[in-house]
């Protein structure tokens, strides 16, 4: 369970949210919209604990933001999938190597690594684009991999930070049903987004943030 | 175990992928080495010169004419305790008497009548002093016996030679030190434009949950892989100019060059390892605080 408890940050150069308070449930859906600087990235980097709240706490199974050391961080980043706008693939490893990564962090052995890697490739299509550099695919081809990417050290959370910005219409439909696939499954998502026309029907919890506010 | 065959795959792969940078990485640490290492054998050949110097230095001890030979014999076992006197030579009247004869090619006992020259001892002191010879505390430990008529040394010379070397020490820890504290800076500044171009890389690492040591791993990894590519490159480049110099240095100044290629290599490969390491660790510390 994810909850945010009355959390303010503010950004030097102005910015940030205030007393957002927020609660996700194991395995809900939830969809954080919002005009471009009204918080939602703010909210996702205070998640996966990449900025601190200036007041009050955000709880992430035994993970709290007032007494998380340091060095812990690592430990609750592999409980959670992070998916970005820009995708975020490394351009020097090919399709193979950038979906290992996580895996080689969390210490699998070659052998896992090669099983959980393909049938990854194979689950989001991708299956004979392995050795393809990020430049060799499609928009929507690269984020699919940042997908299979966040979900194979098999997170319970995924924040998805715009992951349809960049996509045509269908590619976007389909990721969305993707990810309602993988909700099911049981793993918590926080996606954060601007495209109210391509949410409101999806029947998940709609948020709605405003001047770094959640409007109520 | 998985993590860390990852890490040293990594670093490898890294110094083929940051090839640009590794050129003047390596060249620069080659450089640091070189230059150590030509100090390090001007160092061992000034150790062995100044080995040779430590052996001629004498004390040479008079009794008084009232000291007999089994009283010096006495006496000298003393002397052996002094700290610093590494052997003693018993010179008696007869020794003295044919000393006298080979050096100026009369008998005194002819001339004279009787044997003036007195029973007298060489002292001579240990080579392998830790630090410089004093030998102000042995003398006086000497004058301190009564039989003792006269000292002769060479105090000034060794105090001079000995002032030298100490000079000489001094001078080749801070060169040393200097060009290890450039070479650390250099490999840390080159480092840091690798990692500023691999931002991304330690970012995504960062994001999916790597610790500190899993994103700095590879980055030391490649240093010291930097640093065993210059160590060959500079112990090859040593030795090939002292196979090389040696034999016409020997003919200019009848002077062998002395040198033990596995310790230069040894002391090659820590002080590489150690540049690398800490000009790695320094720079990828600095970017992931």
């Amino acid at each position: 369970m994810i909850n945010i408890d009355n959390v303010s940050y503010s950004y030097k150069k102005g910015g940030g949210v205030s007393n957002i308070n927020l609660t996700i449930q194991d395995g809900e859906f939830v969809f954080l919209i919002g005009p471009t600087g009204s918080g939602k990235t703010t909210i996702l980097k205070l998640l996966y604990m990449d900025l601190f709240p200036k007041a009050g706490k955000i709880t992430i199974d035994k993970f709290d933001s007032q007494s998380i050391k340091k060095r812990k961080i690592p430990y609750l980043r592999r409980r959670v999938g992070v998916i970005f706008q820009h995708y975020h693939l490394l351009e020097d490893r090919n399709l193979f190597e950038n979906i290992a990564l996580p895996l080689h962090v969390l210490g699998y052995d070659k052998e896992e690594v090669v099983e959980l890697v393909n049938e990854s490739i194979d689950e989001i299509g991708l299956s004979g684009k392995e050795s393809h550099y990020p430049h060799e695919l499609s928009g929507g081809e690269q984020q699919r991999a940042c997908i299979a990417r966040a979900l194979i050290k098999d997170p319970e959370i995924i924040l998805a930070d715009e992951p349809t910005g960049n996509l045509d219409p269908v590619a976007s439909f389909e990721l969305i049903k993707l990810l309602e696939q993988i909700s099911k499954e049981g793993t918590s998502i926080l996606m954060a987004s601007h495209n109210y026309n391509l949410i409101k029907s999806r029947g998940h919890r709609i948020v709605e943030m405003q001047n770094g506010s959640v409007r109520q | 175990m998985n993590k860390l065959i990852f890490i040293l795959a990594e670093g490898f792969k890294n110094v083929w992928r940051h090839k640009s940078s590794a050129v003047s990485s390596v060249f620069s640490i080659y450089l640091t080495l070189i230059v150590s290492g030509s100090l390090l054998i001007v160092s061992q050949n000034t150790n062995k010169l100044i080995e040779y110097l430590r052996d001629k230095y004498k004390i040479e001890v008079f009794f008084k004419d009232s000291v007999t030979e089994k009283r010096v014999e006495e006496l000298t076992a003393d002397f052996k305790s002094i700290n610093g006197v590494n052997s003693i030579t018993i010179i008696s009247k007869k020794d003295a008497e044919r000393i006298f004869k080979s050096q100026f090619g009369d008998d005194i006992l002819s001339i004279l009548g009787y044997n003036p020259l007195p029973i007298s001892c060489v002292i001579n002191l240990k080579k392998d002093w830790p630090s410089r010879i004093d030998i102000k505390p042995i003398i006086s430990n000497l004058r301190k016996y009564r039989e003792v008529d006269e000292i002769n040394h060479q105090g000034k010379l060794i105090s001079r030679i000995e002032n030298y070397y100490e000079s000489f020490l001094e001078i080749m820890v801070v060169i040393v030190s200097i060009t290890l504290i450039i070479a650390v800076f250099i490999i840390s500044n080159t480092v840091k434009l690798t990692i500023l171009s691999k931002k991304e890389l330690i970012r995504s690492l960062q994001l999916i949950g790597a610790t500190k040591s899993f994103v700095k791993g590879p980055f030391i990894i490649e240093g010291v892989v930097h640093g065993l590519l210059a160590t060959v490159l500079s112990f090859y480049t040593i030795i090939g100019v002292l196979n090389f110099s040696k034999y016409f240095i020997y003919d200019l100044t009848r002077f062998d060059i002395y040198y033990d290629q596995v310790f230069i290599f040894q002391v090659l490969l820590s002080l590489s390892l150690l540049v690398g390491f800490i000009g790695s660790n320094r720079a990828i510390s600095r970017f992931l605080k």
